[in-house]
């Protein structure tokens, strides 16, 4: 990744529930985003976009970039996505849901409809709240864009509850889902049969997943969101083979050495310690491209949540970076390793060298105040030119760097 | 111990002159059979032996992500509803349990209160009451106490375990106080004499010798207070054993599910059954202003497991007829969900819910409108909500006490009592 200076290249809007999730399929011309009541569209930009549109009169920094409307809508979920991710190829999209699912998408696949969709509902109110009477009923009624409907190849059902993390391994063979009731899958992408799966603490949620880019290693991060039973402790961190579900390595034991094993149970004690280091829970997780490393980031509202990077190895944490105003809510490494890209609740994507931690980029700014909207996801083009954030506020946006802009 | 009634409860010596000398006077009778009404009702209400739990939400509970859902519109949220065993009636998926016992619940929708935020709506939640300067409210717990738990017993009559709430007996006096429990339900430390008996009691009959010449000549209330504390707390050392439920955990720990709630809700089964008037438990965290989905995820689960099993066990053991279990919690949340994934307070249309002795079950009573923003019908206030909670229990809601001179009704001027829910 060539870190230059950053163009915000469009602002998608994608208004209604909360995107959380987006992807890239296949070149940074098409990417796809999710949101909370489990609607996914596909855009597809042109290559050289217009001029950003002016929003604040003569100030230029309220310049808008510019919008485009998506071209299909993938129908199935009827509850919010979670993760949206893509093989290699970037001809497979698979989600995870709220809904209890995991649908896998042919991106190509032939239209089964067309619908008419409305994504700027929001801009509109405010639009029609200026103005009155026809020109008003104009602006709120007017029509809405038509997109392709599709319907997914596959659904995988073997999840009983909220499927809160998904993964798939750069070499585009494995998946792995976890869900609330704790449960995780390995998955063969191409058979689309399980491989693999391990069972945690009853009412501890699987929150985060992350396979190693040969399939073999998976991370789970186990969080219970408030402490419930007396024996249970309310969080994990952990290494398994994702051949057969055994476990590799207790990241938690590693980062805690001081705690005696009968110690860690839901006792205030245990939870002070692993507190500081998982905060509300590690909400995402993604190996390098090397896999000899791990990024893990601390989510929920907390005062500053960082990224831990851990040798997989040792399970040893090597230095923590970044660092989002009231927790990070994505984690994604660049191809080559070296920039550690993290989003978060401050409406700020960070990007940090690896080697030594240091913050050389932020995309975005934070909004004022002192709870103002997440950047929920990011995802970054497979040439590595282009970063895509899901931003709650209802927008999907796209920089790309000034050298290859 | 026998029952003493202290003038301060029912009745005031100034209160007393004042009605002689308007009695004298030619006025009329000044609510001269209420100032004895309440020992009398007193009497009357423990011959039902009536008894209630309180499940208390602190921080209050969302109504959308338990019994007031509002799927597919902008305020419903991420979760979805599940039929239950009343036909017609759908909650949250997260109540998988109780809503294979709403037939046993009432279920009150349509609540609106008057304060908004922790502190005024704990306070009004307990006692009915807002609070005001000059008249110290009793909570809900003291007045079943006071009405339906027995005087005799060593076993204390109001007991709170993890719960909140800092009203206390109020106007009803110290013997109505609560007796807190550890948050694991068992008895505090200080209750624990490090003494050997014999030790305990040579030290008991000098402090009640010294006690005895002092209050001979100091008459005042807080002698009084001071040796009636004593005089409790020694009286539990007859009782400790009822405390004493490791054992019954064990033997009750799936049913009630293996959390700390579980624990205590069955902690508050058991001291039912031994007698104790009123047992309030509490859950916290439910202030979600921030990630409520996951808040409601992680603690309407546990909850609701003990929630059913306690209603299973009351019938099991013949005490659901006599039990009235209410479950509310000071505030409900906002329809409108913010930007931090949360929800916020909300006093405009919430919900409560009632189970057990006094009240029908599989009801829904009252409505919220179709985004949960105002009551569409059937509205119950803090007055109306309490009333008939003393109503269902035997306890006459206009039942009066005294603070000085001035009548305080249990429930609050202008309730009404909601017939429709009652047995």
């Amino acid at each position: 990744m060539n870190i230059k200076a950053p163009i915000h290249q469009w602002q998608l809007s994608f208004e209604g529930e909360w995107p959380t999730s987006v992807a890239f399929l296949g070149d940074e011309r098409r990417l796809a985003a999710g949101n909370r009541s489990g609607q996914i569209y596909v855009w597809e930009l042109p290559e050289n976009p217009p001029q950003p549109q002016a929003a604040g009169g003569k100030n230029s920094k309220n310049d808008r970039p510019p919008d485009f409307p998506p071209v299909r809508r993938l129908d199935g979920h009827t509850n919010g996505i979670t993760h949206l991710r893509t093989t290699p190829d970037g001809r497979t999209l698979v989600s995870s849901s709220l809904d209890h699912t995991v649908r896998v998408w042919d991106v190509d696949a032939p239209a089964t409809g067309e619908a008419e969709v409305v994504l700027d509902g929001k801009q509109r109110e405010n639009q029609a709240r200026r103005t009155s009477g026809r020109k008003r009923d104009e602006i709120l009624n007017a029509p809405g864009t038509r997109v392709e409907t599709v319907a997914a190849t596959h659904v995988l059902e073997g999840h009983g509850g909220w499927v809160y993390g998904l993964d798939i391994s750069a070499d585009g063979k494995r998946l792995i889902s976890g869900d609330d009731q704790c449960l995780s899958i390995v998955w063969d992408l191409a058979s689309l049969e399980p491989v693999s799966s391990w069972h945690g603490y009853d009412r501890v949620w699987v929150r985060s997943v992350a396979l190693a880019p040969d399939g073999k290693t998976a991370f789970t991060c186990e969080y219970a969101g408030r402490r419930s039973s007396f024996d249970v402790p309310a969080a994990q961190a952990r290494l398994w083979n994702a051949d057969d579900g055994t476990l590799k390595m207790d990241l938690l034991k590693i980062w805690t050495p001081d705690v005696n094993d009968r110690n860690r149970t839901d006792s205030y004690q245990y939870w002070q310690k692993w507190r500081k280091l998982l905060k509300r829970g590690l909400v995402c997780a993604a190996f390098s491209p090397d896999g000899t490393m791990l990024a893990v980031g601390q989510g929920g509202e907390t005062d500053t949540g960082k990224v831990h990077l851990v040798d997989v190895d040792s399970g040893k944490i090597l230095r923590t970076v970044s660092g989002h105003r009231y927790g990070v809510c994505d984690v994604k490494f660049s191809a080559d390793g070296k920039y550690l890209l993290s989003s978060g609740r401050d409406t700020t994507v960070r990007i940090c060298r690896v080697s030594d931690g240091e913050q050389v980029a932020v995309l975005g700014a934070s909004r004022g105040g002192q709870f103002k909207d997440w950047v929920h996801a990011i995802a970054i083009s497979p040439d590595q030119n282009t970063v895509a954030a899901a931003d709650i506020a209802g927008m999907v946006h796209v920089w790309q760097w000034e050298s290859s802009g | 111990m026998k029952s003493i009634c202290r003038t301060h409860e029912h009745l005031s010596r100034r209160a007393l002159l004042k009605g002689a000398l308007r009695t004298a006077g030619g006025a009329a009778l000044m609510n001269w059979g209420g100032l004895f009404h309440s020992d009398a009702m007193a009497n009357e209400v423990k011959k039902s032996n009536k008894r209630c739990i309180l499940i208390w939400l602190n921080g209050g509970c969302s109504q959308f992500e338990t019994f007031d859902m509002k799927v597919g519109r902008p305020t419903g949220g991420v979760f979805r509803e599940i039929s239950t065993n009343v036909p017609g009636t759908r909650v949250c998926e997260l109540m998988p349990r109780i809503s294979q016992r709403m037939d046993k619940l009432t279920v009150i929708r349509s609540m609106r209160t008057s304060q908004i935020d922790h502190p005024g709506g704990i306070y009004l939640m307990h006692t009915g009451w807002s609070r005001t300067a000059d008249t110290r409210f009793p909570e809900i717990g003291a007045i079943v106490a006071k009405y339906c738990g027995d005087a005799e017993s060593d076993l204390p009559n109001f007991v709170k375990i993890s719960s909140v709430g800092d009203a206390g007996s109020g106007i009803l006096g110290p013997q109505y106080q609560p007796f807190k429990l550890n948050r694991d339900g068992a008895l505090p430390p200080f209750s624990i004499s490090p003494l050997s008996a014999e030790h305990e009691a040579r030290r008991h009959g000098l402090r009640d010798f010294v006690e005895r010449q002092y209050a001979a000549r100091h008459r005042a209330d807080p002698v009084r207070m001071h040796r009636e504390a004593y005089d409790r707390a020694r009286r539990l050392n007859n009782v400790r054993h009822v405390f004493k439920l490791d054992a019954e955990w064990e033997k009750y720990r799936d049913k009630y599910g293996d959390s700390k709630i579980g624990r205590r809700m069955m902690i508050a089964a058991r001291l039912v059954e031994a007698g104790v008037a009123f047992v309030e438990v509490g859950q916290s965290g439910y202030d979600t202003h921030a990630d409520n989905f996951e808040g409601h995820k992680s603690l309407v689960p546990p909850m609701e497991h003990a929630w059913a099993a306690l209603l299973d066990d009351l019938d099991e053991r013949g005490l659901l007829d006599d039990t009235l279990v209410v479950w509310m919690g000071e505030i409900g949340r906002t329809p409108k969900i913010n930007n931090r994934s949360g929800r916020d307070h909300y006093v405009r249309s919430w919900t409560t819910a009632l189970a057990g002795g006094g009240v029908k079950g599989g009801l829904v009573y009252g409505a919220s409108d179709k985004d949960g923003i105002d009551v569409k019908e059937d509205r119950v206030t803090e007055g109306d909500f309490f009333a008939t909670i003393y109503t269902a229990l035997g306890i006459d809601p206009e039942t009066e006490n005294y603070s000085g001179v001035r009548p305080i009704p249990l429930a609050q001027f202008g309730h009404k009592v909601v017939r429709d829910i009652l047995a």
